[in-house]
């Protein structure tokens, strides 16, 4: 499998805050052994150890915690992120056991008490806690539930999850290498992107609805071109909450009106270049090439949308920047 | 001042013309009706410039290449629903039967699990590919094993149906990924299907609709009875089988285009029972123009019942065919078959 070298450089990063032996970093002293703190979460504040040594992740836990290197032992399975995971990262997600499957529902409490975590990072949003036995999991371990809200948030999401988990130092070293990175394409595209209108295509129109789904500030496929200086015009006809207050699944009628003024269109791909069968449908669609910015020359695709952990959006800051290349030149 | 007198069965055949001119004529007006409704309205003058006077707006290329090809597909997808229900309620001579009921919409669905988990239904053409053979194999084993009796075919068809809804749920459930391209083709739905391969399936739907014309006649004596059937000098074995192979083709290719769309198949006989009188060649005539209207019907429907979105159009036609099937049923009673 081929991984982009912004990813490549984030496991180096990683490696690079092991071997500076930063399991707690520099300025952070080491906790007394059974020290604990008052941490709030989703489900109120709750007392953890100050350093936990043997940690469970679910959802968007997972990533966030395998990249900062928190003192892992199970974790549910991750499959959307696998081609976005590092040779190194993917080694430490194959090899730590799975305790929960895709979906919340899916978790397996004995197989978590027989890892004997101190401490169960939940990240999950608010309402698929309801399928969790979080009672049972208190029994066998602290619980903290950090899940997604707003897209974009995942910068502060995976730094609280960090943060619990007592792996902060590592995390941070990544962070800055993202925002060194995006500052720099940002002064990159400084005389091109802010004064353009851009839209984007997401992957998860509905064919059998006879929809698509249009993103604006803040949402999966926009949030890490916004740090390159996007602006993606508009915003949704009716706040649904969550994702849905940056993201929405209009009639493919509403196509021509709906990206009229776009200047450039950008849409999101598969990490492997290929179309998702929603975008592909509005790719076919007679109306897609009738848009001003189509018949211009200037929708690009976009790979790697779904980065939730700062390495991994590295890599879509990477993407990004081939995509837009061409308004360099235009 | 002399009064014509017209004999009882011309005056039948005339109410009967009368009866299919209307479903003809209210036909053409949802169908126009249907060009103009949608996510914003388009008034009629725009859409008769557009089907007649293209220009490159917005609106024309709405019109042309989303709504008009939907319309034409709700017309095609009816009327081989409604004709399918029609043969299948006649030769089974039960009133409650339906297409699915020889295993075509289950084994269509369990074709596309089982495709879906080898990667063969990435595309519109694999997954039509994959609905056609899964919904003709089913249909085979269902003949192969209930052949001789109405009932044991019937008794076939619905084991035959849970046996491979319970193991496509298996699949389903063991892999997600097959999960969600099922989820995607099982709501049987007109949206999104414009850009689907319907050149074939619509040809094989009006060859089989010609057919169903054609071996109409010989139903009306199939029935009254098999040994009616044979005693009129028809040949009853020849003409189940033809029967059974329209529907296949019938229920088959709907099944492919639209996904299950599963209520149009069984009310639309009784809609059209009535004025057919009895007689199955204007059963089948008025069930291809009945089965059209009712689903355009219910695609309207099903563009403008929410304010967030659409809804696919199996869920209006559940919704509508079950109080207008109680109300057939108690306005003009179970007319014989």
């Amino acid at each position: 499998m081929r991984v982009p070298r912004s990813a490549r450089i984030a496991g180096a990063l990683v490696l690079a805050a092991l071997a500076a032996g930063c399991g707690s970093g520099p300025g952070e002293p080491a906790a007394p052994a059974g020290a604990t703190r008052v941490f709030t979460a989703d489900n109120g504040d709750i007392t953890i150890p100050v350093s936990p040594k043997r940690v469970v992740a679910t959802g968007y836990a997972v990533p966030a915690l395998m990249e900062a290197n928190a003192p892992l032992v199970g974790i549910s399975t991750w499959r959307r992120g696998l081609p976005m995971m590092t040779p190194e990262i993917r080694a430490t997600y194959d090899r730590l056991a799975k305790v929960a499957g895709e979906s919340a529902a899916e978790t397996n409490y004995e197989a978590i008490a027989q890892l004997e975590p101190d401490l169960i990072v939940i990240g999950v949003p608010k309402p698929v806690l309801a399928d969790i036995d979080i009672a049972r999991l208190r029994a066998i371990a602290p619980v903290v539930a950090i899940g997604p809200s707003l897209p974009s948030a995942w910068r502060d999401l995976s730094r609280r999850q960090a943060d619990a988990a007592g792996a902060l130092a590592t995390f941070d070293t990544i962070r800055d290498a993202y925002q060194t990175k995006t500052k720099a394409l940002a002064a990159k595209y400084a005389g091109v992107l802010p004064g353009l209108k851009f839209a984007h295509l997401g992957a998860y129109g509905e064919i059998a609805n006879g929809n698509f789904q249009r993103e604006f500030n803040g949402s999966w496929g926009t949030n890490v071109a916004q740090d390159l200086g996007a602006n993606y015009y508009g915003q949704v006809k009716v706040r649904g909450g969550g994702s849905k207050d940056v993201s929405e699944y209009p009639s493919i009628e509403e196509l021509p009106t709906a990206f009229a003024e776009a200047e450039v269109i950008t849409y999101t791909v598969n990490a492997d270049g290929s179309n998702p069968k929603g975008v592909q449908y509005v790719l076919d669609s007679p109306l897609w090439k009738g848009l001003p910015a189509v018949k211009a020359g200037k929708a690009f695709p976009l790979r790697y949308t779904e980065a939730t952990t700062y390495g991994s959006a590295m890599a879509t800051a990477d993407a990004v920047d081939k995509a837009l290349a061409p308004l360099l030149t235009s | 001042m002399t009064t014509v007198q017209v004999p009882p069965a011309r005056l039948r055949s005339g109410a009967r013309v009368a009866w299919l001119v209307v479903a003809l004529v209210a036909l053409l007006a949802v169908a126009v009706v249907s060009l103009g409704i949608g996510a914003h309205p388009i008034a009629p003058e725009d859409v008769l410039r557009a089907l007649f006077a293209p220009s490159d707006t917005a609106n024309d290329s709405v019109v042309r290449h989303i709504r008009a090809p939907r319309a034409l597909l709700a017309i095609g997808v009816g009327a081989a629903l409604g004709v399918a229900g029609v043969l299948v309620q006649v030769i089974s001579r039960n009133p409650l039967a339906e297409p699915g009921v020889l295993g075509v919409t289950t084994g269509a669905g369990f074709a596309i699990t089982v495709g879906s988990a080898m990667g063969a239904a990435a595309s519109a053409v694999g997954e039509l590919a994959l609905a056609v053979v899964g919904g003709v194999l089913a249909t085979v084993v269902v003949f192969a094993v209930g052949w001789g009796s109405p009932l044991r075919l019937v008794l076939t068809g619905v084991a035959l149906s849970s046996v491979l809804s319970g193991l496509s749920l298996g699949l389903r459930l063991l892999l997600p990924d097959v999960f969600d391209a099922y989820r995607f083709w099982a709501v049987g739905s007109l949206a999104g299907r414009e850009q689907a391969p319907m050149l074939v399936p619509l040809l094989a739907i009006a060859a089989a609709l010609v057919g169903s014309a054609l071996l109409s006649r010989q139903l009306n004596a199939l029935a009254l009875g098999e040994t009616v059937a044979r005693s009129l000098g028809a040949n009853v074995s020849r003409v189940r089988a033809g029967a059974l192979v329209l529907i296949t083709v019938l229920a088959g290719a709907a099944t492919a285009v639209a996904g299950p769309i599963l209520f149009v198949g069984l009310i639309v006989p009784h809609l059209a029972r009535r004025a057919a009188g009895g007689s199955v060649p204007w059963l089948v005539a008025y069930a291809a123009v009945i089965g059209p209207v009712l689903l355009l019907v219910s695609d309207v429907g099903s563009r403008v019942l929410l304010p967030t979105g659409e809804v696919p159009v199996a869920f209006v036609t559940a919704f509508l065919g079950g109080p207008v099937l109680i109300w057939a049923v108690r306005r003009y009673g179970a007319a014989p078959l």
